[in-house]
């Protein structure tokens, strides 16, 4: 469950106030909303990598508005997918779960089943820089499914891609919300893309959300 | 009437713009090498004669040219001014710069112009009077002065006794005479020949010149880890977080790029006044201040760098690690800095060049004390000093090696990490 109550942030010149959202656990959301209308920050919010001036942030049953990122359990895909560019597939797949320390035959496993979920198998050894479009963006998914979060934060995961893979991103993007119950909220410009996919389906419009049924 | 249609549209030439470019670039590019090729080119490196004194009385020349008498059979070393067209023999022959034998009991130097004063030189070569050995040290008595100094090196060929061949240092000379250690159980020589080696090999041979690359190459090091242990947290910190007085610090930081050498070296010296004795004891005119001179301006240099270098890495790396479990540091340690291992590399050589290169703080802060703070740039200086330019230059030819082999080590590591 994603629950935003009367969320404030201010930076500068821009403001986003009383902000409202609830997403119930294993739904697919939506935001939509025009360019610089705040709809990054306030992913960023969720995860915790921007501070709020007032209000409460709830991921599952729990309170994380003063949570770190790495506390809070979520999985973020930002726009540019950031990809670190040192390390193989195999590495970034597996970067939460050595902070984890988990055992290595676990990771090892998780691994594969990641590679399997997303078909990254034959791409596990590749550096990022010799990965496609679509390539990247299963990638950058598997990266932040890895450690199991509760919530997954996609900042316009398709909008790089043409139309085929698009439609071939959506259908996996389907397929791992019903395969892991993972609560998603996922930015978009596309209308289509947000009728193909949500189950909830938001707007932010003039720093306040309209939630459509 | 034409059609104003039909006029084609015609862009001017690129070539100018091109050309003129190349022209540019091009000339720099070529200052730069014909100037390392020049100093290649301008040492000499076979040996040379050992030579006695200038034979040439100065003053201005007449029509018949300059005479000089010679020694008929003996060797000498002629070299043409500006105002000098050769030196001629007897039988006529017109010789140019060089080794010659004289063929008679005198020589004419002939001048391109009368009435110009002599800018030529003659001198003899020194040939070997007698030697003698105690306790295994030769001495040689020369039948000219040899102009050779204490702590200079020698070759010795003898073509029929062991002990004897070899680059030697010269313990102890008079006007002419000089000493040096054989090796043990050498015997009295038959023939022997002295020349002058190289002056690279002279430098390469010189103790005060051994200790200072020595010096240097410590100090450089230290200078460039303790530079890259500063430069990479400051360079992160202006680079990731804004704060009160950012711009201030900038421009402190930025200090030491713009303030010439010799004042930063001074405003040390000034400093380590007002230091506790000890502490001012142990640094100042001695080898710790030589590393503290060179660090204070590679550092401010490194830290741009790293700056630079952790300003091209966006934040969104770091961010989708605090989402995936890292703290800062976790992600400073995982994802950035293996990003930034070209930029430290970069950092790094800089620091090292600038390092090596620096001279006037260090002359200020460290003295130039032979071995003690002599580093290869005040090598050079002293060489200089003492009138011997081609020993600065060989000096100089070691830096450029010692930089040359730096670059090269840096790239190669550069490209492993970029084709790995």
């Amino acid at each position: 469950m994603i629950r935003l109550a009367d969320i404030t942030i201010k930076q500068g010149g821009f403001e986003l106030t009383g902000i409202e959202l609830e997403l119930s656990s294993g739904k697919y959301g939506v935001l939509m909303g025009r360019s610089g209308c705040g709809k990054t920050t306030l992913l960023e919010a969720i995860c915790g990598l921007r501070k709020i001036d007032q209000g409460k942030i709830i991921l599952g049953d729990r309170d994380v508005t003063n949570l770190p990122p790495a506390e809070r359990g979520v999985g973020y895909v930002p726009q540019d997918r950031a990809l670190f560019p040192t390390q193989s597939v195999r590495e970034q797949l597996a970067f939460a779960l050595v902070l984890r320390s988990l055992g290595q035959s676990e990771i090892s496993r998780r691994v594969e089943e990641l590679a399997e979920l997303l078909g990254l198998d034959e791409l596990l050894d590749r550096l990022p820089d010799k990965l496609s479009g679509g390539e990247a963006q299963r990638v950058a998914l598997g990266r932040a499914l890895a450690h199991k979060p509760s919530v997954l934060c996609l900042d316009e995961p398709l909008s790089a891609l043409d139309e085929e893979l698009h439609d071939e991103m959506c259908q996996l993007l389907e397929h791992v919300n019903g395969q892991t119950g993972v609560t998603v909220l996922h930015i978009t410009h596309s209308p289509s893309e947000a009728k193909r996919l949500a189950g909830c389906h938001y707007h932010l419009v003039d720093g306040k959300i309209h939630h459509d049924v | 009437m034409k059609d104003k249609e039909s006029v084609v549209f015609r862009v001017a030439s690129d070539k100018p713009f091109l050309i003129g470019m190349g022209i540019l670039g091009g000339s720099y590019l070529l200052i730069i090498v014909s100037m390392v090729m020049a100093d290649l080119f301008f040492l000499n490196y076979i040996d040379q004669s050992v030579l006695g004194n200038e034979m040439i009385r100065q003053g201005r020349h007449v029509e018949s040219g300059v005479v000089v008498p010679t020694e008929k059979g003996r060797r000498y070393f002629f070299r043409a001014g500006k105002n000098e067209t050769g030196l001629r023999q007897v039988d006529g022959s017109l010789l140019g710069t060089g080794l010659f034998t004289a063929d008679s009991d005198e020589v004419a130097i002939v001048s391109s112009e009368e009435g110009k004063p002599v800018t030529a030189s003659l001198r003899p070569e020194v040939r070997l009077k007698n030697f003698a050995i105690t306790n295994n040290v030769a001495t040689l008595t020369t039948d000219e002065p040899h102009g050779l100094l204490w702590g200079e090196y020698i070759r010795v060929s003898s073509s029929d006794v062991v002990g004897w061949d070899g680059v030697r240092e010269i313990t102890e000379t008079t006007a002419d005479q000089l000493s040096f250690k054989l090796d043990e159980g050498a015997d009295l020589a038959g023939t022997l020949r002295l020349s002058k080696p190289n002056p690279l090999v002279q430098a390469l041979r010189s103790r005060d010149i051994r200790f200072s690359i020595k010096l240097s190459l410590i100090s450089c090091t230290l200078t460039t880890l303790f530079s890259l242990w500063i430069a990479v947290p400051i360079g992160y910190v202006m680079s990731r977080f804004q704060f009160r007085g950012k711009a201030v610090i900038d421009t402190i930081l930025d200090i030491p790029i713009v303030l010439p050498p010799l004042v930063v070296g001074l405003s040390l010296l000034i400093l380590f006044r007002y230091m506790p004795d000890w502490l001012s004891d142990a640094v100042v005119y001695k080898w710790p201040a030589v590393v503290l001179a060179q660090f204070m301006v590679a550092c401010a240099f490194a830290v741009r760098t790293m700056r630079v270098t952790f300003d091209q890495i966006p934040q969104r790396f770091e961010q989708v690690a605090l989402t995936l479990g890292c703290n800062r540091n976790k992600a400073f340690w995982r994802v950035i800095m293996p990003q930034a291992k070209g930029g430290l590399l970069a950092a790094g050589t800089l620091a090292w060049a600038r390092a090596l290169g620096e001279f006037g703080p260090i002359l200020v802060f460290a003295g130039a004390t032979r071995q003690k703070t002599e580093v290869l740039p005040t090598s050079a200086f002293l060489e200089l000093q003492a009138g011997r330019t081609e020993g600065m230059l060989a000096v100089s030819l070691i830096m450029i090696a010692a930089a040359v082999v730096v670059f090269i080590v840096a790239r190669t590591l550069g490209m492993k990490r970029i084709f790995a």
